[in-house]
Order: structure tokens, then sequence, then C-alpha cells
């Protein structure tokens, strides 16, 4: 217990006093998922719509298999990721790995399923009859999706706010493609909040680990916050 | 509009985050810009924060960034066979050996050593303080599987610490499939890093093999002691070696080539061999430099530089 | 404007409708009207193309609107549609109003102009920047009904829009239908369960029963002729006696089970027939009092139930048929008829409706 309790402490001390360690991890994280989650959605939402919508063979089949990855472990993602980001792999001539574009891709990759899932049930969720309407009214296909959206738009929002919490914190994916990397540049650097919470865990730096899980709480409760506001606007 | 805004507001962080989050690419080569080198490492090394002291060095006198990634020593050996990285720095002679022989890897040089030790709990139930490591090793084996109080956490991890433990039950005349993994509750495979490892054992009040460096940065957090910590099967050398421009013609050689060269001159020999005194009242590391015999290394793979 | 060409639809093997035919006329009300689930939003669907037929064909201005995709484009511009639920979206009254428009590229400066125009149209004026989804149900029908007429279609469907009103809501929309028929000269089509409105309302009425239209035909052709039993027993006509034609001569005489009645259909002798007799229709007097005389039926009977109803009870009697009829309380106070009088019950011969059977 009182390890725990002196710990807490000095987390305060690190993030009161503004550790530049701590602060660069956690821009890190912030900057990596933020941008992985607008990748996702500029990927997810209009393709969510676009199955929603449509009608072809396997469609159900389709759906299934989305919500099946919904659980798609991040170690298995970042190892996909790693293999094809590999120097011997497909895409090694890119020379992606252990960089910070290396995390946000295999973030963008692992939140793909439950935002588009997500997007889909969302769009599931709008009264028919306001799809009836807007036909009705004369909407071509493209006017009917995007209409869909806006009154979907408060499931739409929550969506992107539970896949940046998925992206924030996941450790599996993070580490394997980015190797946890403590360069002395910012851009170079791929440690992030939760691969460094593992770092300092196995290392037996508890009081840093505990800084960097309340760091990591905090983002999260903010985002959440922000959504929330603007749902209820 | 509000949503208007909103939009911009985010179009324009995507944009600031894309600058941002995208850079980070590899060796350009391109003059007065940073080049960069991409070491792989162990955990045992990399944990002790030697490299943490040298980079700072290294990295004003050649403007350069070190990027380096660590893990365990069957890990690291697979970053280098897949050339994702310029520089290997391992500990493990015998995979050493088998990386440069299969041609992944060229120019090893040893730039450091120091002494694995056996600890356990202070009270030593097995009674193995003074012995030699085979004889520490059987002794262990021998409480343990007779249902005494005796657990031995290993490494787990085909690191080089696991190598290194399992060589030593060879030497003690055991096959470590059949005599020791699975024998008994007795021996535990954590399958984690040095520190997670000695963790473990603390909880345990069990005996393990650790490095010395790992070990001290512990040392103050855990109830355990150095009971063996003489012999020769407990020798921990430290080499670094390029990856072989050969079979990845794109690592960057030159600055791979520097740092070896950096890592044996004279300067950074004295660097190492002072490391960890002020903190742990000990150095972490003896320097390779005028030791070969005793390391059991050729004298060429400790003073030469490489060309 | 509109035919109706032998219009059929099955959802999953069911079928729905099974060859509904009709025609109607630019300007003209036409209502829908038949029991629950008897496929009338599915007609008005398929007339708005938000699904398309299994079979038969529906023509606006002799022109296929499912024969492609242009053409059911174009058409659908022209249409307007209210639904039975009140489909707003969840933003301002204003924005709802506006989505047809906007779907049109009409300019912003018009499209304030238009709205306002609309809201003032429906009693709504000064609602713009409501949001939609708080007004009451009738105030959302009214909103659905302007942003349907604000694009100014030339044919308005309503698909049971007062369905879930309150009283007052109703008179609203239905003062709105006849106003916009009316004034803008729009052709509306709607369905309604409640036979009374599509009276109230409109110029033509189908009846829509098992698929088809059993009945299409002005209010009164409907109210008073109906074609067949189950249309006669839609539109409220309480007495149906089946029976069979036995002579014929100007007038005819129908044997409905052991009693004689006579009517002035022509007939010929054998048929099967069921009489419809309006309750409205049937005076109850006093056994003692009643008279015979020519024209008129007369039967003597036993009054079996006297059950209230609002200010008028319905006074059952047993004549060998079954034959009930609306008396007020007065009346039957003042005719001192209880439960086992006997009396009389008469009808003129005008007032049977006869349709055949089988």
């Amino acid at each position: 217990m009182y390890e725990i309790i002196e710990g807490f402490l000095e987390a305060l001390r690190l993030i009161i006093t503004l550790d530049p360690d701590v602060m660069a991890i956690s821009l890190r994280s912030i900057i990596v998922s933020f941008t992985a989650t607008i990748f996702a959605s500029l990927i997810a939402v209009p393709l969510g719509g676009v199955i929603y919508f449509g009608s072809f063979p396997g469609k159900k089949s389709l759906i299934n298999l989305i919500q099946t990855l919904y659980s798609l472990p991040t170690v298995i993602v970042g190892l996909l990721i790693f293999l094809l980001l590999s120097r011997v792999g497909p895409f090694g001539f890119l020379r992606l790995l252990f960089t910070p574009t290396a995390m946000i891709i295999a973030q963008t990759v692992l939140i793909l399923p439950i935002m588009i899932g997500l997007t889909i049930s969302a769009l599931s969720g709008v009264d028919p009859i306001i799809r009836d309407t807007l036909r009705s009214l004369g909407a071509t296909r493209f006017q009917l999706l995007a209409n869909t959206m806006k009154e979907a738009k408060f499931a739409i929002l929550a969506a992107v706010a539970l896949g940046f919490g998925r992206a924030i914190s996941e450790v599996g994916a993070a580490i394997l493609v980015g190797g946890n990397i403590m360069a002395s540049s910012f851009s170079s650097s791929t440690r992030v909040l939760t691969t460094a919470i593992s770092l300092e865990t196995s290392m037996g730096n508890i009081s840093q680990s505990i800084a960097l899980g309340i760091v990591l709480l905090a983002i999260a409760l903010v985002v959440n916050f922000v959504i929330t506001t603007v749902q209820h606007r | 509009m509000q949503q208007r805004t909103i939009f911009a507001v985010t179009a324009i962080l995507v944009a600031f985050m894309l600058i941002c989050g995208c850079t980070g690419t590899t060796s350009d080569q391109t003059p007065g810009e940073k080049q960069q080198l991409r070491i792989a490492t162990t955990t045992s090394l990399y944990d002790t924060k030697l490299l943490d002291h040298l980079t700072p060095i290294f990295e004003e006198k050649y403007n350069a960034e070190l990027i380096i990634v660590s893990g365990g020593t069957g890990k690291a050996i697979e970053y280098g066979q897949r050339g994702d990285v310029d520089v290997l720095m391992v500990h493990d002679r015998a995979r050493e050996d088998a990386f440069l022989a299969d041609g992944y890897g060229t120019n090893r040089r040893v730039f450091a050593y120091n002494y694995f030790i056996i600890i356990g709990p202070e009270s030593d139930p097995a009674g193995i303080k003074g012995m030699d490591p085979e004889q520490a090793f059987t002794t262990i084996r021998e409480k343990g599987m007779a249902g005494e109080n005796v657990v031995f956490v290993s490494r787990g991890d085909a690191s080089g610490t696991h190598s290194k433990e399992q060589a030593i039950w060879k030497a003690a005349g055991f096959n470590y499939s059949t005599d020791i993994q699975g024998s008994g509750s007795w021996y535990q495979e954590a399958g984690t890093g040095m520190g997670a490892t000695i963790a473990m054992a603390n909880e345990k009040q069990a005996y393990a093999l650790s490095d010395i460096g790992t070990f001290l940065a512990y040392k103050g957090d855990v109830d355990l002691v150095a009971l063996v910590d003489e012999g020769d099967a407990l020798l921990n050398v430290y080499c670094a070696m390029q990856i072989n421009p050969e079979k990845y013609p794109d690592t960057n050689t030159a600055l791979a080539k520097d740092w070896i060269n950096f890592l044996i001159s004279d300067e950074i020999q004295q660097e190492i061999a002072s490391f960890g005194v002020e903190e742990y009242g000990q150095p972490l590391f003896y320097a390779a430099q005028n030791d070969w015999e005793k390391i059991g290394v050729p004298q060429a793979e400790v003073k030469d530089p490489v060309l | 404007m509109i035919e109706l060409e032998g219009v059929r639809k099955s959802f999953d093997g069911k079928e729905v409708l099974a060859g509904v035919s009709a025609r109607i006329e630019r300007g003209e009300i036409f209502a829908v009207i038949g029991p629950s689930g008897s496929g009338k939003s599915t007609l008005l669907r398929l007339i708005d193309l938000l699904d398309t037929p299994t079979g038969g064909a529906i023509r606006i201005n002799g022109v296929d609107i499912h024969a492609n995709r242009e053409e059911s484009h174009r058409v659908q511009r022209m249409m307007g549609m209210v639904f039975q639920k009140p489909a707003v979206f969840n933003t301002t009254v204003a924005e709802n109003i506006a989505v047809g428009l906007r779907f049109r590229g009409i300019k912003e400066a018009a499209i304030k102009a238009k709205v306002e125009e609309a809201l003032a149209v429906v009693g709504l004026a000064g609602y713009e920047e409501r949001r939609a989804r708080t007004l009451s149900g009738g105030e959302m029908q009214r909103v659905a009904l302007a942003r349907a007429m604000v694009i100014e279609p030339e044919i308005l469907l309503m698909d049971e829009p007062t369905a879930n009103l309150d009283p007052v809501s109703v008179e609203k929309i239905e003062e709105l239908v006849v106003r916009i028929n009316r004034d803008l000269g729009t052709t509306i089509v709607f369905s309604t369960h409640d036979m009374y409105q599509g009276q109230r309302l409109a110029h033509l009425i189908g009846v829509l029963m098992n698929g088809r239209f059993a009945q299409v035909g002005t209010p009164r052709e409907v109210f008073t002729h109906p074609a067949s039993r189950e249309v006669a027993r839609f539109v409220g006509i309480e007495n149906i006696i089946d029976g069979v034609v036995v002579a014929s001569n100007g007038t005819c005489a129908v044997d409905a089970g052991g009693v004689r009645i006579r009517t002035r259909s022509p007939l010929t002798p054998e048929e099967l027939v069921s009489l419809c007799i309006r309750s409205e229709d049937l005076r109850v007097t006093p056994a003692g009092e009643a008279t015979t005389a020519p024209g008129k039926n007369t039967l003597p009977g036993i009054v079996t139930s006297i059950v209230p109803r609002g200010p008028f009870s319905r006074v059952t009697v047993d004549c060998g048929i079954t034959l009930s009829s609306i008396l007020s309380w007065k009346v039957v106070d003042n005719l001192g008829i209880r439960e086992g009088s006997h009396v009389a019950v008469s009808f003129a011969e005008e007032s049977v409706h006869v349709v055949r059977r089988g």
C-alpha cells in the first residue's frame, strides 16, 4: 500500500513539474492516436454508409466479419503490420518500421473494424421512416447517405470516441511496430504512454508508471468530456 | 455555422498532425541533415542505461541520431536477420557465431563484459552460497525436486541470459529439455525481461540467474542477495556487430563502423569501466580492452578498429 | 392522371396486393380506405416509388413510372408524401422544410422565403427556429405537410396522416388537405382506416380489401350502395342478411331465413343475395301501433337487447332474422320499449340494398 501511495505522490510531482520525458511521451500518444482516429474515421464512416445502404451478395457475412474483428488482438495487428513494414517485407522499401508513422498505420488498422461496425449500427438505429422520407423528397443516393448520417451523428461521434480510446490504450501493436524508442529527437522517438508504462514497470520504476497511467486516464477523460459536450449542443 | 468552424479547426489539426507524425523516415543521406543509426540490443544491456549514457557523446561527435530498440536476445537477433537495424549488440557467443556464419553479421567487436550472478533469498534454503555455478545449480535442482522450499525462476524467453542459464545446466551434466524444463514446480519459467524475472523471484523468495547490471538496479527494492558470483561459467561478454551490407546493402554502413569503433576506443572503454560506480558503488561492466585472454576472445575483436 | 393497372405486390411469398386497378383524375382527392393490414401503405409506397410492384403497372400521365431509373427519379420529384408517423429530422423546423429544396439546388434566399410561406399555410408561422422533435404530434405532422408541399408537388400522397393525432389536429390537417386541393389543384391520394374521414374529404373512394379494390366510387355510392358484403360491413352497415331471390316482377321478394323481404332491385329468381339495410333506415314501433303500407316492409319481432350508444341506443330485434336499429333514448322511453317487448320493425323497400353473393 505504501508503495502505491509513494508512487502516486511521485507521479503528481512529475506531472506538476511538467517533467519533459512525461510530456513528450504524452504528446506523442495524443498525436499518434488522434491521427489514427482521424484516418480511420475518414475511411470507416463513408465505408460504413456504403455497406449499410448497399445491397450485394454476402452483405450479412461481411458485417459478421467486421463484428468478429472487433476483438482482434492488438498484438496480431502489430505482428501483421510489422511483417509488412519490415525491410524484408513487401513494404520494407518505405522504411517505415520503428517510426511514429508505423504506429499510426497499425492503430488505424486496429480501430477500423470497430468504427465501421459502429457506424453501421448507428445508421441502423435511424428510423427507417427517415430513409423513406428522404427518398420521397427526391434524394439522390449520396444525399440519402449524407442526410442519414446527419441523423445518426451522435452515435457516429460515440464510435469515433471509442475508436480513439482503443487506439490510445493499446500496447501490443505500438510496441511491435514502434519499438518503444526514446531517441534524442521528438519525431524519431516512438515511445508512447502505454509502451512506456510497460517498460517502466518491467524496470521497477513504479512511480513513473503510475504517473504515465494517470496522464493516460486524464487524456481519455478529457476526450470523452469534449465529445459529450459537443453531443449535447 | 458552428459545424463549419469545427470542421476547419479539425482539418488544420489534422494537417499539423500529419506533418509531425509522418516524419521519422530513416537514413537520409543528405549532408547537413542528421544521420540515423539503428541499433537492436538486449534488454539486459539497455536496462542498465549504459547506452543512454554513451549516446549523447556519440551523437554530438558524429552529428547523428541513435535509434535503439531493445528486446530479448532472440528478438534482437531477429531484427538483425530481417535487416531492420544497422547494428546488433548482444551477449550470446554461440548465437552470434551462427549469425556471422550465416552471413547476416560482420565485423564483430567485443567492448565490455561482466558476470552473471546467482541470486536468491538471504536465508539461502538450498545452501549454495560460495559454490561453483554448476554445483549450485545441481544443489538447487536436488533440493527443489525433493520438495524442500526451493524454487528457481528462469528467464524462459530465449534471451542471452536464458542461453547462459541453459549452458550452465548443460555443464552440470543435465539435459535441459528433459531434466529441467517441466520437471517439477521448483523450476518456473517467467517468459519475460530481467527486471520482471527478478521481481518474480523476489515474490517467490526464489533463486534466479541475473546479470549484474539489472540486479544492482533492483538491489534496493528486493530481498534477494548475490550468492554465487564467481566462475567461468558466469562470464557475460557483450559484443557489437554490423549487419552485413552484402545482405542488406542499404544499411548505414559508415555510421555503423563509427559506432563500433567508438565503443572500442580508449576514451569510451574508460567510460564503460567507470559506469555505475557513482550510483551503485561498483562498476556495472569491465572494459574488454585488455582482457581478451580472460574472456576468451581473439585480440583483434577487442583491439582492431573496423575499416 | 394516375392509372393503377392490376398492381400486385408480394413480400416473401405473401401477396399483399393482388391486382389493384383504379383511375385518379388530376385535381381529385382519392381516399383509399380499408381495414388494417389491407395494403394501403404498400399501395401508396408503390406510387411514391419507394418500392416496386411485382406485377401490373402504375402510370402517371400515361408513363409507367417504374420502367426506368431516370423516369422514376423525375416523377418522384413531382410527388410529395406524408407518412403516418411524423418523420421529422433532428434539427430545426426550417431546416426540415428546406431539405427537399436543398436537394433540388434552390438558392438560400429563395429557400428562406418558401419556408416562411409554407409555414404560414400550415398555420405554424414563426416556428422556423424551433427544434422539430420538440413539437406536438399534430405540429410535427403539419411540418411534414409543409415539407412535402414546399417543393410544389403535383401529387400529394398521405399514408394515414391523422391516425395518431388528437381530434383538434385531425381537423386542422383535414382543413389543410381540402384547402391545398382547392387552391393549388394538387391531386391528393390518402389512405385512412377512418371511413368517415374518407367520406368527408374525398371525391372518390377506393375500398381496398383482400388486395384488391372491392369498390371504387363516390362516397355516396360506397356508403349507400356497397358493391359487396365485405364492403357493406366495412362501411358500417350493421344489418346484412343473406337470402335467396324468390320472385321478381318490378319488386323483388327475397326469402331470408323464412322471412320475406321486398326490395326494389332488379334481380333474377334463385340468385343468392345479401341484403344491406342501414340501422338509420329501420323504424321500431310497438306491436300494436304498427301499420303496413305498400312499398314498406313490416316485420313483427321481439326486442332482444337494448345497448346504449352515446345519446342513442342500439335496439336489436328478433324478427326471424336479427335486425338492429338506432334510436334515441327519448324515443325508446316514449315508445315504452324494453327487452322482451313485442314490436314491429319497418323499412322502405328502397332502403334495402341488395348485393350479389357468391
